[in-house]
């Protein structure tokens, strides 16, 4: 172990790492709008929107994120889709997550009994105040555990986006391995970032849980 | 904007032999983790915590940092004091990889199956081992089909993730192609057409193994 040499690399990993979670937050705010997107073409009552989302969703989760990225990116200007490297990643890791997401989000919204939403409307609610008011907040516990998991799927893919060459985690970590020649060292310290990033979207995952259930557990514990 | 698909069609047989690697692959992996899997979430549940903390850190490890970093690890990591061929690395390093969700989900439902089972085993005369091989894991094992369906899903995609390192499956077999032709938009289609008909096998199959193992669940 040569500690003075991870102490030296780990200023140039940490600016790499804001790269990894610059990618990874865009991706995941734009994830969640394609993912509300699709979930709204379900929704509605027209058949071929319908098909357009469950077939979106099928090709997405059906094929590589891998696969899906390289074709975006080499493949992309064969169509007249040219984008640099970053935006590229952010792009395709919305669009793959996005699907996924609309999965999460459609599963939390299913799981609010059906007599909550005939109730709310029969009481004068119109569908977006019941979607808003009364559906939204039993589901918003379920759907930020597994929008949660989804994120932490999206930080640790990110690192395939190195492919691509971003300058983030992973790609820093093998240019000084190239300058350097000591893997050992610069992938423990690597790893070690990805977990901290990881832990700390969990930890922001658990306080949105908290605050998001605080009167739907509240209820429980009275009833 | 136009397409030609004339490469993708003279490249076919590397292509092929690239989807035939990912099978393998797939296939050797998929027992690998598997029966690893089961193997190391016995081991960890039923031993004392000098054994099952470092198993629970590996685990740990495993699932909270990304597989493209650990196959650089194990490739070039390792690399410094031996040198392992790439497949090996690929088929070990997805392996352990998933070895490690699906120890996860063995653990659990190892846990899900009641201590009265054991005891009543134990009862009847089954030794410990025997209770554990007879008794416990198939129970466990039935329980656990529909996740671990779901990552064998998840782990037929990522062995795209194996081309980084080299691995001649089927993305890394149509690179040179690639390059030659330069026409990587048709190819990378005509992969991801290929990937997704492996899924829709893949999920026929979970779907099929699903509902044969449904009543004993």
């Amino acid at each position: 172990m040569d500690v003075n040499l991870m102490v030296e690399v780990t200023p140039l990993l940490i600016k790499a790492a804001w790269i990894t979670i610059d990618i990874s937050i865009r991706a995941i705010i734009l994830g969640f709008g394609v993912a509300c997107v699709l979930v709204f073409l379900r929704s509605l009552q027209i058949k071929p929107l319908q098909w357009f989302s469950r077939g979106y969703v099928s090709v997405i989760r059906g094929t590589p994120y891998f696969v899906q990225l390289l074709l975006v990116f080499y493949g992309g200007p064969t169509i007249g889709l040219t984008m640099d490297p970053f935006t590229c990643g952010v792009m395709v890791g919305a669009f793959n997550i996005g699907a996924y997401m609309s999965e999460a989000i459609r599963g939390a919204l299913e799981s609010v009994e059906s007599g909550q939403n005939e109730a709310s409307r029969s009481l004068g609610f119109g569908r977006l105040q019941t979607l808003t008011y009364v559906v939204l907040p039993q589901a918003a516990g379920l759907m930020i555990r597994s929008v949660g998991v989804l994120a932490i799927v999206l930080v640790k893919n990110s690192s395939l986006v190195s492919i691509i060459s971003v300058v983030e985690l992973t790609y820093q970590a093998q240019r000084l391995i190239g300058s350097t020649y000591k893997p050992f060292e610069i992938f423990t310290l690597t790893a070690v970032m990805y977990i901290c990033i990881v832990y700390a979207v969990m930890g922001i995952v658990e306080l949105a849980y908290r605050r998001a259930t605080r009167y739907t557990t509240l209820v429980k514990r009275v009833q | 904007m136009e397409l030609d698909f004339s490469p993708v069609i003279a490249y076919a047989p590397t292509l092929l032999s690239g989807v035939g690697v990912t099978s393998l692959i797939a296939l050797v992996v998929a027992l690998f983790s598997v029966l690893g899997g089961l193997l190391v979430a016995v081991i960890s549940v039923y031993t004392n915590k000098v054994v099952s903390w470092p198993i629970r850190f590996l685990i740990w490890l495993f699932m909270t940092t990304p597989l493209l970093l650990q196959l650089y690890f194990l490739y070039f990591g390792l690399g410094e004091w031996i040198l392992i061929p790439a497949l090996m690395v690929g088929v070990l390093g997805l392996g352990f990889h998933y070895m490690a969700y699906n120890a996860d989900i063995f653990i659990a439902t190892i846990r899900s199956v009641s201590a009265g089972q054991y005891e009543a085993s134990r009862s009847l005369g089954f030794g410990h081992l025997r209770t554990l091989f007879y008794i416990i894991v198939p129970q466990a094992f039935i329980r656990s089909v529909p996740q671990i369906g779901n990552n064998l899903i998840l782990m037929v995609k990522d062995t795209s993730v194996l081309s980084a390192i080299g691995v001649a499956e089927l993305v890394y077999a149509s690179q040179y192609a690639i390059s030659v032709s330069f026409r990587p938009f048709e190819f990378f289609i005509v992969i991801a057409i290929v990937y997704y008909l492996l899924n829709l096998i893949m999920e026929f199959g979970q779907a099929r193994f699903e509902r044969m193992t449904a009543d004993r669940r």
